[in-house]
């Protein structure tokens, strides 16, 4: 086992040398001057070519690329050329905010798909199951950025009880810093009402994201659940006169897990990938919006930056995912 | 001797039109794919016709009547009208023209270039299909709305770069799936036969393996719709892509952003348009893989 995840995360070195070297070809390919954008409209060529040796942009390609990947072992991931801060940095800064924001809507979209997913397949065609496949398909449909907006209006505008936007009060200083998630530091700071400053702000964002994975959870699980209540070792429990209740906890809902894993798994990256749309809404200092500030100004180290802790994070999820596998079906063997 | 008449039993249909006429039945046995179908044809009739069909026409090619902004709903304006007292019922009908122009051109271009990818992977094998298979999984690490987003940026504005910024981060999935239908159909007999009788390679691809691979395609295109009118929509809304006059859905959402909640409508009757039209697709698309695959249906 042990071996098993060595072996893997060994693996994973050369899927990132080769994701590095494509994103560096599509940022040189691309057309575009992040260096003539940074330096103004008023720059000479003189201060252009200075700020283009001070990012080590007068090099060959090649030797760019080298001098890239060795910084990237040491932890230089490059400058950003718009907030002029070296890439790792700025990243370490916002990546607990949005991962924060995945783990909880991802929490949410488990805790409330995997239930509802068992209880429609079990009352199958019952009024409860119409309700929920109805959420499900307009939750799929549903925009994540249009959605977050309406919970603003509805939440923040008009009942006016949960804040608009942000991840904290600015007036206010966040909880003692350990894990950079806010909650978790209020929970271990033992602060109580900063725990619930800062839930609150999270609630709405979360909620934007959950819905689409939750309904796509709800989907799996019922679907996968309804093909294993038709086994025959179910009808063979079901005959040794087992309840219910015990069936469907301990045999049915192990089997059925195994697919809606993948799902989850395959989630984590939509989610990253897709808290840039969340936290342009709700103005949450994430990666996302980090990187969108980067496209528009086509600063591509950061660029290349987020994208590769997202890949990385990525990666590991798909490796947890298969080791769970392990833990629901004792079959699967890690050779 | 007088011959017996063999028992024709008598077609009323051709077998093509009975194949049709089944394929329908299938289709109609959910009404949710008949309601996608019915707003399908809706949208793509107003995408048609809405430069001449919208009640402000000159609001639709950047005019303004600043004397009438956020005005609300009213029989006047259906939508109410925005910060620049455009009329939202036109420019949310002219925007159909680009999410749907959009979201057709991205499942094409990805369709196109993933198909040839994947056939030749699958065809070949060997280091071909290890170079261009990893290429593929590598695109598919990536998170495709940054990689979009940051692609469309450099492009700059305008709907092509957009869709190219877009394609260029769709086509490896239809390379996974033309790859793995290919290897499967290579094996068959009637490929073998034609190797037999000495068609090359890009016969057999496109005479024999390629016609027998398209309805998982065709599934997976229809069910893709939606999603790529999505994208659209969501590039639009960081502020990548179409630029005004132009009406985008995603463009007007976040326009109506800075105005909320006092002027909503602004921002509600461009987001129930992309959810309807994300939503009718993807009915229509389950429709279609119900009559294409009735396999998978549960």
């Amino acid at each position: 086992m042990l071996l098993y995840i060595l072996r893997r995360l060994v693996l994973l070195v050369p899927i990132l040398l080769g994701l590095t070297l494509l994103l560096f070809i599509v940022a040189r390919i691309l057309p575009g001057d992040p260096v003539g954008l940074a330096a103004g409209p008023n720059a000479t060529p003189e201060l252009i070519a200075q700020m283009k040796r001070e990012f080590g942009l007068d090099q060959p390609l090649p030797l760019q690329y080298w001098n890239y990947l060795t910084g990237l072992v040491s932890g230089d991931w490059g400058m950003s050329v718009f907030t002029r801060r070296p890439v790792f940095a700025d990243i370490l800064e916002y990546l607990p905010a949005t991962i924060e924001l995945v783990f909880a809507s991802l929490f949410i979209a488990v805790v409330a798909g995997i239930p509802l997913g068992l209880l429609t397949a079990v009352y199958k065609n019952g009024p409860l199951d119409y309700a929920t496949r109805t959420l499900a398909l307009g939750g799929i449909a549903m925009p994540r950025f249009f959605l977050g907006l309406l919970l603003q209006m509805a939440f923040a505008a008009w009942l006016d009880i949960l804040p608009l936007s942000g991840r904290y009060p600015l007036i206010e200083s966040p909880p003692d810093h350990v894990t950079g998630l806010y909650t978790i530091d209020a929970l271990i700071a033992g602060d109580w009402s900063a725990f619930q400053i800062a839930l609150s702000h999270l609630a709405l964002p979360a909620i934007a994201m959950a819905l689409s994975p939750l309904a796509t959870i709800m989907r799996m699980m019922r679907s996968s659940t309804i093909e294993v209540l038709q086994q025959d070792y179910v009808m063979t429990e079901r005959a040794l006169g087992l309840s219910n209740r015990l069936i469907l906890f301990k045999y049915v809902l192990k089997n059925a897990m195994t697919s809606t894993l993948t799902v989850i798994g395959l989630y984590v990256s939509w989610l990253l990938g897709g808290t840039v749309l969340v936290e342009t809404v709700f103005d949450w200092p994430g990666l996302g919006l980090y990187a969108t500030q980067a496209i528009l100004t086509q600063d591509f180290m950061p660029v290349i930056g987020v994208t590769l802790v997202i890949a990385i994070i990525y990666l590991v999820a798909m490796l947890v995912v298969d080791l769970l596998y392990g833990v629901f079906n004792p079959k699967v063997r890690y050779a | 001797m007088t011959m017996t008449p063999i028992a024709i039993p008598k077609r009323t249909q051709s077998a093509r039109l009975e194949n049709w006429s089944r394929a329908f039945y299938r289709f109609r046995q959910s009404w949710l794919s008949i309601v996608g179908l019915a707003i399908v044809v809706l949208l793509v009739v107003i995408a048609i016709f809405a430069p001449w069909i919208v009640p402000y026409p000159e609001h639709v090619v950047g005019g303004t009547n600043t004397a009438a902004r956020f005005q609300a709903p009213s029989t006047d304006a259906w939508f109410g009208t925005n910060a620049l007292g455009q009329d939202m019922f036109s420019l949310v009908l002219v925007g159909s023209q680009v999410s749907l122009f959009s979201g057709l051109a991205v499942v094409f271009i990805a369709i196109v270039v993933g198909t040839a990818v994947g056939a030749i992977a699958g065809y070949f094998g060997g280091w071909v299909d290890e170079v261009l298979m990893r290429i593929t999984d590598l695109l598919l690490t990536i998170p495709s709305l940054i990689l979009a987003m940051a692609v469309a940026a450099a492009l700059g504005t305008g709907v092509w770069n957009m869709i190219i910024a877009i394609s260029i981060t769709w086509w490896p999935a239809y390379a996974r799936l033309v790859r793995g239908e290919v290897i499967v159909k290579k094996e068959e007999q009637f490929v073998v036969a034609a190797h037999a009788l000495g068609a090359n390679w890009l016969r057999i691809l496109g005479k024999h393996i390629l016609p027998n691979i398209v309805s998982p395609i065709v599934i997976k295109a229809s069910l893709d719709m939606g999603f790529a009118i999505l994208t659209v929509a969501s590039l639009g809304f960081v502020g990548i892509g179409v630029k005004p006059p132009t009406p985008e859905w995603g463009t007007l959402l976040s326009g109506a952003r800075s105005y909320m909640p006092d002027y909503w409508w602004t921002a509600v009757a461009p987001g129930i348009a992309i959810f309807l039209a994300v939503l009718a697709f993807n009915l229509l698309g389950d429709g279609l893989r119900d009559v294409l695959d009735p396999k998978a249906r549960r």
